[in-house]
């Protein structure tokens, strides 16, 4: 892996690499990101400059206060620390990207703006990122009719070349995403915890080494699972797609109502939930509050997925463009 | 006051006011401390590695940086060196798996900053100790990082580590201002052009000049090791003062030393096998005060070794290349006028040597089996891993590592250390294995014409090393037309024929049980139901008949009839138990039923013995060589094993083919006591070595 200089100055500012808990200087926020990254846009500099630095340049060109400047410097001091995890993680597959590489999603830096995720650590195709296809979202525990939604789902990705994009946890997620790969097709995961377990299984490894399947985090690799990061991970799931299904929500608590009325509110991509006679409580309200509906079983032919849900996705979609920012 | 003057004052708080910086010293610090950039710099041993990055150290520590990190294979730094790195205030500290009872204390001073620079091996950089434990404690900021044996970096170096391809990707994926200096003793053109395209073209060389100036090399060649033995038993008086004998396996250090302290000589045997009855650190001390005249040593006794006052370094048997030879000889003769480096060359060296080429590199198939039986499982210890792929630990371990820095392989922890595949592809990498070994053969021919080359040594290695300026020394047996003299009087020889004869190995008879195993029961085994002291033909994994028990067990599935013949002479000549054994019984296995039952009956063929299996298992003990500790040792074997039918009364030879813990042949012995046998004589093919208590 060679790494730009862009990308090393962001890891080392935004990334915990190195770094004991708590500790003296903590890394920058998205938000203290952002805020740096416009200055450094309008000062004309890259992200790689700033190793280029002593603190003195630092405070005049970022009319940045002493500590601010303080913290950045102690940030970046991290270097040797960064290069020996960049290695150990790319010696057990893992890779990663920022917002300053040419290749990073454009669906996360078009759809999220300067809400996308500065870093991604990824195993597998990169190129599956944000290729058309269809995101599945829903709780752990299913009804059957959830189930065979889900497979079936999955099934007409795989065999239509469309990819499956899942939050790559058990339950629908994983039903949807087997599925997708047993049908040959390709799948994502974008993932809330561990990334590093997660390509110890032995399924997800042998699909990750065929090119067949992505997983991503925007966490640590090594990051346990909290409730906080599997919220603030859902939009990445919606906004790498063409369109989402709600499989099964919760009423008005849950991951997946947070993010199914996150993702209607914001409006980046259609989305369905699965309607049918026993359907959970927050799919009917997810379909109140704007969400289409999705039969079960579904009345066409496999293949027709990605037609029929295009014939019934309402057209009103966000599209503002305004300039990036690393 | 500049920089420079400013390190001078430093230099001589370290060495000594008189003292002035060798030429390359100051350009070496400059470039990494001042101007954090990258440095190899090589240079013979004694020139003053260490100062430099000491000294750069210094100047990057009152800059405000991290602690330095020096990777190297060393296991610590030398005593002295730390002193002197503490005149200037600087304090190194290792970690090492050694020494996990300071880790605590290390954590301690590097979290308050008082450690200035942490030797640690290439391995633990992708230890996940160092990663979440250490790093943190310095919040990740490394100051410089110092690559000792930057040679490995290369596989044209001469000695291969493939960890150190894992130091060029960190290397690589440095964020600029991250200084990096290596160093090396030994590196020719090709191998500094290769580092060098490796660490990055802006990379400033420092080369200095490889010669000793006080060094007398002399070849002689003695075929037999009797010879051998007895030249050294004439000529090592001659000197004065102390010095190395080298070897090439475990067994003869021990071998030799055993000779020369028979002669009256005070040797001691210095190698990197068992830690129970090897005290390196203390043996290393007694000879740095010349406590002890000859350390009889392998390579173990290597790098950063560092005493001024040896007198000679003789080599019993002949090193793989000119550069190994030239770093250990080059030990000698550091701080006196006349030192001596004597090759001599026997006629068992190419064997040993093309053994060590030969298994340099685990077999395709081993690679294979350890990631075929990965692919199906989420993750599996070493153990778990060697039941399902055939080989040996070590060299199990030798290709995990391979796979490890191959990326195909990871490590994690979860209360022992596990293996899983990763998702990265693996292809054997033929090219490499067969230009590494090729590097080796090359080099063996190399030092075969070393051997019988007539015309200046010391020049002859400058050139095999590219040294810029080789001229002949004037000072080698060649240049001044005398030597030491290969004869030997005939006596000598025949006691070192005996001697060799005589040196056995002997396999502990167990006086009691191990503490933990039966609280209730009496600890100590009645002296009627012990083992007689018993032999063991060789050391596994050593060179020659070792190398055949490993492939007679692991590979063939049977044992060569060479082995047969060598235990049945050591059994009639040399042991000669008494009373004589009237029967031949054999440990039994369910994992390999027939190995040791035919080699236990084609011995008691030669001897002229009935043989009697009368052990049998009654389920099968995992392999004793996983068991962690003696409790667990002796109670793997204790339910295992059952006596069946009647048995002889006679003394009993008690065969099994690797002896390692002991256990298994002190609870077969005991249970055929119990049954009426009479005195059991344990033998076995080989004596598992390196064993950790």
């Amino acid at each position: 892996m060679i790494i730009s200089a862009d990308s090393q100055a962001i890891l080392l500012l935004c990334s915990h690499v190195g770094l004991p808990s708590p500790s003296e200087h903590s890394p920058l926020s998205l938000r203290e990101w952002n805020v740096l990254a416009r200055k450094l846009q309008s000062a004309s500099l890259r992200p790689g400059d700033l190793l280029n630095f002593k603190t003195a340049e630092l405070t005049e060109l970022l009319a940045a206060s002493d500590g601010e400047s303080e913290r950045i410097m102690f940030l970046l001091q991290r270097g040797g620390s960064l290069a020996i995890e960049l290695e150990r993680l790319e010696s057990i597959g893992i890779s990663v990207t920022t917002r300053a590489e040419p290749d990073y999603p454009a669906r996360y830096r078009d759809r999220l703006k300067e809400s996308a995720p500065v870093i991604l650590f990824y195993s597998g195709e990169k190129a599956l990122l944000g290729q058309p296809g269809i995101a599945v979202v829903g709780s752990r525990h299913l009804d059957e009719a959830g189930k065979d939604c889900a497979q079936f789902v999955g099934n007409a990705c795989g065999m239509s070349g469309l990819v499956l994009y899942s939050g790559g946890a058990k339950g629908v997620d994983s039903l949807s995403m087997t599925a997708a790969l047993d049908a040959r097709g390709t799948a994502v995961g974008i993932l809330a915890d561990s990334l590093e377990r997660a390509i110890r299984n032995p399924e997800s490894r042998a699909a990750i080494s065929r090119g067949d399947l992505c997983l991503a985090t925007p966490y640590s690799p090594s990051a346990p699972f909290t409730v906080g990061t599997a919220m603030a991970r859902n939009k990445l799931i919606y906004t790498l797609a063409d369109f989402a299904i709600v499989v099964a929500s919760d009423a008005g608590k849950g991951g997946t109502w947070a993010g199914a009325t996150e993702a209607l509110k914001a409006k980046w991509i259609p989305v369905f939930a699965l309607d049918h006679a026993k359907m959970p409580q927050g799919n009917g309200l997810l379909i109140e509050k704007g969400a289409a509906r999705f039969p079960h079983p579904f009345p066409e032919r496999p293949l027709r997925l990605k037609a029929w849900l295009e014939e019934h996705s309402a057209t009103d979609q966000a599209s503002p463009l305004q300039p990036r920012l690393f | 006051m500049d920089s420079k003057t400013h390190t001078l004052h430093l230099l001589h708080r370290m060495i000594g006011k008189d003292k002035d910086f060798r030429p390359g010293q100051w350009e070496a610090i400059e470039a990494v401390a001042i101007r954090k950039q990258r440095a190899l710099v090589v240079q013979r041993t004694g020139w003053g590695k260490s100062l430099v990055y000491f000294l750069a150290t210094k100047l990057l520590r009152e800059q405000g940086a991290g602690p330095t990190i020096l990777i190297s294979p060393l296991l610590s730094l030398m005593r002295n060196q730390i002193e002197t790195a503490e005149k200037i205030g600087i304090r190194a500290l290792t970690i090492n798996s050694a020494n996990r009872d300071q880790w605590d204390a290390v954590e301690e001073s590097l979290a308050s900053d008082a450690c200035d620079l942490m030797l640690i091996s290439p391995e633990r950089l992708n230890n996940r100790y160092f990663l979440e434990g250490v790093l943190p404690q310095i919040s990740g900021r490394i100051g410089l990082f110092v690559v000792d044996e930057a040679h490995c970096i290369s596989d044209w170096g001469h000695d291969f580590r493939p960890d150190y391809r894992r130091i060029v990707r960190i290397i690589q994926m440095l964020p600029r201002g991250v200084p990096v200096l290596g160093t090396t003793a030994t590196a020719n053109d090709r191998v500094i052009a290769d580092v060098q395209a490796q660490m990055g073209t802006e990379l400033t060389v420092l080369r200095g000049p490889l010669v000793r100036d006080s060094l007398r090399l002399q070849n002689l060649r003695l075929p037999k090791q009797s010879e051998r033995l007895a030249w050294l038993a004439r000529n090592l008086p001659k000197f004065k003062g102390s010095g190395i004998v080298y070897c090439l396996t475990v067994a003869d250090t021990e071998r030799v030393a055993g000779w020369l302290k028979m002669k009256g000589l005070s040797a001691e045997a210095y190698h990197a096998g068992d830690d129970e009855t090897i005290d390196r650190a203390e043996l290393e001390r007694a000879f740095l005060n010349n406590e002890i005249k000859v350390l009889v040593a392998t390579v173990a006794l290597g790098m950063g070794f560092d005493k001024p006052d040896i007198d000679f370094v003789i080599h019993f048997q002949r090193p793989g290349s000119a550069v190994a030879y030239y770093q250990q000889v080059g030990r000698a003769g550091r701080a006196v006028d006349r030192s001596y480096g004597i090759l001599l060359c026997g006629a068992e060296d190419d064997d040993i040597q093309n053994y060590f080429i030969e298994s340099a590199f685990p077999n395709i198939d081993v690679f294979r089996g350890i990631l075929r039986a990965l692919e199906g499982r989420e993750a599996m210890s070493i153990y778990e891993i060697l039941a399902e792929v055939n080989t040996s630990l070590s060299m199990a371990m030798k290709a995990l590592g391979l796979l490890e820095v191959d990326g195909a392989v990871g490590r994690t922890y979860s209360g022992r250390t596990l293996y899983f595949r990763t998702p990265n592809r693996w292809n054997p990498d033929r090219e490499r294995i067969d230009r590494v070994i090729g590097l080796r053969k090359l080099e063996l021919v190399q030092m075969q014409t070393y051997v019988d080359y007539s015309g200046c040594l010391m020049q002859f290695l400058l050139k095999a090393l590219d040294d810029p300026n080789p001229v002949p020394c004037g000072r080698c047996a060649n240049c001044q037309g005398k030597g030491f003299s290969t004869s030997v009087p005939p006596e000598l020889v025949i006691e070192a024929e005996n001697y060799l004869k005589s040196a056995q190995i002997f396999i502990r008879s167990y006086r009691q049980w191990p503490s933990s195993l039966f609280p209730a029961q009496k600890r100590t085994i009645p002296v009627e139901l012990r083992n007689a002291p018993g032999r063991s033909l060789c050391y596994y994994g050593d060179a020659g008949w070792g190398e055949w028990v490993r492939s007679g067990k692991y590979v063939d599935g049977q044992f060569r009839a060479e082995l047969v013949d060598a235990s049945v002479r050591l059994i009639e000549a040399v042991w000669q138990p008494d009373p004589w054994p009237a029967w031949v019984c054999a440990i039994p296995s369910k994992r390999h039923p027939v190995l040791v039952p035919r080699l236990a009956s084609s011995i008691a063929q030669k001897l002229g013995l009935p043989f009697i299996p009368a052990l049998r298992r009654v389920r099968d003990a995992d392999e004793q060589k996983l068991m962690q500790n003696s409790a667990m040792q002796s109670r793997n074997v204790m339910n295992t094993l059952a006596v069946d039918g009647p048995i002889p009364d006679g003394p009993v030879l008690l065969v099994d083919d690797i002896v390692d813990s002991g256990w298994t042949l002190t609870v077969a012995g005991y249970l055929l006591r119990q049954n009426g046998s009479g005195i059991v004589y344990p033998f076995a093919l080989a004596q598992a070595t390196g064993r950790k208590s």
